[in-house]
């Protein structure tokens, strides 16, 4: 029997050729649950059902995009093609392949789970293993949000594609409450899968916050820096790989411009948007404009190999589409965006915490603030520690850690971990797998 | 099913309290990138959010199909009965006035009557006036929406409100040394009048980029800064508004937990929260039906109140002031600021910058973050100037500067006389419009970090 969505993604594709026009169309049935943790109890759960339609024509050349929700097709194809009379010609060659790469974004665990309602159960878990490891440490935030997507991908050279997800998000605020101001740390894990431990999440945040009684007794001059996959992440993904992106490229706004094919770090490191990993948290058989591509790798071997492109700027740019096509929500537009990033660099064989001497720095603020023209960035290390000889000497307060890529990228050692990371600010959306890193090139600067 | 109804029926199933929040919103989108038209997109969607309390459990349940009310209203009574089992703590809400009332925010110039065309032709006139030699890239973006939201709650409360917003901005981008980018916004509740001041803002947008273009590296340290009105706004909003924010408060997440009465900042500052202002954030009824209001937080130097819901209020021993605000009806209200101002001073700019040694003047917001827990901040500014013995001199880029709120708050020393408001949106995580604001001011000590 056909969802709701898939007969109102029908619908809209019916009232496009009626118009005498191209187009696609992109639906989402999105249902999330979500509780939230606050003073070592759930506070509250809520549930939303979340259901549209992103509607996009092509009329004479010309593109117009209308959203709407099922049961209002028509009007949201009419404000499509309205929009569209104003839009500059573009020729863009909507997919035509019809076969999606089979990949894993679906758990019927988490299904199951989701529709029994125990969410509750596991949060539990996690406010127990924070409550485990010394009586004055508490959970006082944090939240578990599982979510079950259906997204479909329709349009008028006859594709229709469809793909389930699951997806798993749950963090925890560990803290000590003091009169000089109280100490939290916090822990996030991410996943397809119901294959988070989450006991042992409580209990990590409880440790973290509990390394961090002690302030440090000095700050070393220009340290190396050891930054967890969590915070490098957030400034790989704002200040570095939007210069990839084909439209910053090709406008000038991107370093990397005429760098094809040549060297910018060392030969050990490679990013690849690979969104046919299995489980990958942002991977998926299609982009949200229904085209199914291959593995890009942006950087192999320490060389820049690939630029990112949607449907749009392939055609501006002369290319072809990357498959790096996504939308926001079904209320926004198709803009590049990368996808399911992994960071691979020679790996070393134990702890890099345990190389010797630096600051461990294990969240960061004000990544918004960098500029990926220029790849600079300057951010606070909210939770950071003094490590001599892969000791943790005591927390750091008030640093502020500033570079550039790719320089950073010059100087850098990758730990034996790996960890999913998911982040949301705004309209940016950072996916990476990466491990612990050992930076060089970097300054620290603290009162 | 009247909205009414289906509040009767949980009522009548024993829920202790419950409200239903129904939204409609219409959107209009369009940015232009380098002389092309990139995005013309027009929307519409709607919702119903039901909310229900039973004992000390809350569910909350949204759709976007408003068919389906009965079940969603079944379904959040109950995860509120399954949540009650799980609640140690009590939860109660603070008392408000029973209120049966519709309101519009006025519209000198309705935006249902321009229509498309018109909007195109304002931001193609708007990058008409920014063609200049020195500007490489022009991005320009306008966005008009109405929303329509009626609430009605068991114990009578039946509100009807409807707030048109409108946005624009400018993004231009410059090559010297190293790109730069500046951008100009204006937001408001209100009609299409709202775009007017996008005008005024053009010449300030070139003026930034051609002193950008040939500035120097910041220098770091500790220092001096004066900020201009639309730092101080951030400033009062992310410093210092989300830690006075009530759930904040109550979960053990502010450092200014405890301290109402207690001086918190130097005796020249008073803060306020005003919804009533005509800002980006202004609203008539908060998301629980509670009438807008004016929240002073800081009265010369002293905390005199936190911004509070009804549940937080409830906590905290106060009446709720109309903090609740949600993004739409997918999502909960949290407790949410509005239109956060510093009050002005009497000082004049020449007088905040003539005793500082060496320091730094920062202008306009890059972006930031803040830790309301440890009190700590980090921002970035668009372009700053070296002050030198008590003169501007050349301009700086890349400026970014953190510190404590406590103590940044204490060290303001001088506070101006002018005033400006910045439209902006504030994520918590969910995105509310707000605007933030205030004078010059002058901070005797922070850290300075400039980007290498």
């Amino acid at each position: 029997m056909k969802t709701k969505i898939a007969e109102s993604v029908e619908e809209v594709l019916r009232y496009i050729q009626n118009e005498n026009c191209e187009g696609d169309v992109f639906g989402t049935r999105k249902s999330t649950a979500r509780y939230a943790i606050m003073k070592g109890e759930i506070a509250d759960s809520s549930e939303f059902d979340d259901i549209g339609l992103g509607i996009r024509v092509l009329k004479n050349k010309k593109m117009g995009f209308g959203y709407c929700i099922p049961g209002e097709e028509e009007k949201g194809v009419r404000r499509a093609v309205e929009s569209s009379r104003f839009s500059p010609e573009i020729e863009i060659a909507l997919p035509i392949e019809k076969r999606i790469h089979e990949v894993k974004t679906f758990d019927q665990g988490m299904e199951d789970e989701f529709h029994s309602g125990s969410g509750a159960r596991f949060v539990q878990a996690i406010i127990d293993g924070v409550l485990s490891l010394k009586k004055d440490i508490e959970p006082t935030g944090g939240e578990f949000v599982a979510v079950r997507e259906t997204r479909i991908v329709g349009n008028t050279n006859d594709i229709f594609l469809e793909e389930n997800s699951t997806f798993v998000h749950c963090e925890v605020e560990a803290t000590i409450s003091r009169e000089a101001g109280s100490l939290k740390a916090l822990e996030v894990r991410n996943s397809r899968r119901f294959d988070i431990d989450f006991y042992q999440l409580g209990v990590e945040a409880a440790e973290k916050v509990d390394s961090m009684r002690e302030p440090s007794p000095h700050m070393p001059r220009n340290p190396p820096v050891i930054i967890a996959p969590d915070a490098l992440a957030q400034l790989l993904g704002y200040a570095l790989l939007p210069a990839f992106y084909g439209e910053n490229v090709r406008s000038g706004r991107s370093p990397y411009r005429g760098k094809l094919d040549e060297r910018i770090v060392p030969e050990k490191l490679s990013i690849i948007d690979n969104p046919y990993e299995d489980w990958g948290i942002g991977s998926g058989g299609f982009d949200d404009e229904g085209v199914v591509g291959s593995e890009v790798p942006i950087i192999s071997g320490g060389v820049v190999k690939n630029f990112l492109y949607d449907l749009k700027e392939s055609a501006r740019s002369n290319t072809e589409s990357t498959g790096n096509g996504m939308r926001r929500n079904f209320k926004t537009i198709p803009g590049t965006a990368h996808r399911n990033i992994l960071v691979k660099g020679e790996q070393q064989c134990e702890d890099i915490s345990l190389h010797g001497d630096g600051i461990h720095v294990d969240t960061i603020l004000g990544v918004g603030s960098s500029n990926p023209m220029s790849g600079g960035f300057s951010v606070t290390a909210d939770v950071a520690w003094l490590l001599q000889k892969g000791e943790n000497r005591g927390r750091i307060d008030g640093a502020m850690i500033s570079g550039n890529f790719p320089q950073v990228l010059n100087g850098m050692e990758f730990g034996n971990d790996n960890k999913k990371t998911y982040f949301a600010v705004g309209r940016h959306k950072v996916i990476i797998e990466l491990p612990t890193a050992r930076l060089e090139n970097i300054s620290v600067i603290k009162k | 099913m009247q909205i009414e109804e289906v509040i009767n029926k949980l009522g009548e199933e024993g829920a202790h309290y419950c409200d239903i929040r129904k939204e409609k919103l219409q959107e209009t989108f369009i940015t232009k990138k380098d002389g092309v038209l990139e995005t013309v997109i027009q929307g519409e969607e709607r919702g119903a959010m039901v909310r229900v309390l039973w004992g000390n459990g809350w569910g909350y349940v949204a759709t976007s199909d408003f068919e389906t009310i009965v079940q969603t209203a079944e379904r959040a009574l109950s995860m509120a009965k399954s949540n009650s089992k799980f609640k140690k703590r009590k939860t109660g809400l603070s008392k408000t006035e029973v209120c049966k009332e519709q309101k519009k925010i006025p519209m000198k110039q309705d935006i249902s009557d321009i229509d498309l065309e018109e909007k195109i032709l304002f931001l193609k006139e708007i990058e008409k006036s920014l063609d200049e030699p020195f500007v490489r890239s022009i991005e320009l973006g306008y966005r008009d929406s109405i929303t329509r939201k009626e609430i009605a709650t068991t114990e009578g409360s039946h509100i009807c409100m409807e707030i048109p917003k409108v946005f624009v901005y400018i993004a231009i981008i410059g090559r010297g040394n190293s790109i730069q980018r500046v951008l100009e916004t204006s937001g408001s509740t209100g009609g299409y009048e709202v775009t007017r001041d996008l005008y005024r803002k053009t010449g300030i947008a070139l003026e930034k980029l051609k002193s950008l273009l040939k500035a120097k590296p910041s220098p770091s340290g500790v220092m001096p800064i004066v900020i201009d009105p639309h730092l101080t706004g951030l400033f009062v909003h992310e410093a210092f508004g989300h830690a006075v924010e009530g759930d904040i408060v109550t979960s053990g997440g502010s450092c200014l937990e405890g301290k109402l009465g207690q001086k918190i900042a130097s005796e020249k500052v008073t803060i306020r929260d005003d919804p009533t202002l005509q800002g980006y954030g202004s609203l008539p009824f908060d998301d629980e039906g509670v009438k807008a209001r004016n929240r002073t937080l800081v009265k010369k130097g002293v905390l005199v109140d936190y911004i509070v819901d009804r549940e937080n209020g409830w906590k905290l021993g106060l009446e709720s002031n109309g903090g609740a605000r949600a993004e739409d009806f997918r999502v909960k209200p949290l407790v949410r600021m509005s239109n956060t101002v510093m009050e002005p001073g009497d000082m004049t700019f020449e007088e905040l910058v003539e005793d500082v040694k060496k320091g730094v003047y920062a202008q306009s917001i890059m972006g930031g973050q803040v830790n309301p827990a440890k009190g700590t901040f980090q921002f970035s500014a668009q372009i700053a100037h070296l002050i030198e013995n008590g003169e501007i001199t050349y301009p700086l880029q890349n400026v970014s500067f953190s510190g404590s709120t406590l103590n940044s708050l204490k060290n303001v020393i001088g506070v101006g006389k002018d005033f400006g408001l910045s439209p902006s949106l504030c994520r918590k995580p969910q995105t509310v419009t707000v605007s933030g604001g205030g004078p010059h001011i002058l901070i005797s000590e922070t850290t300075v970090g400039g980007r290498t």
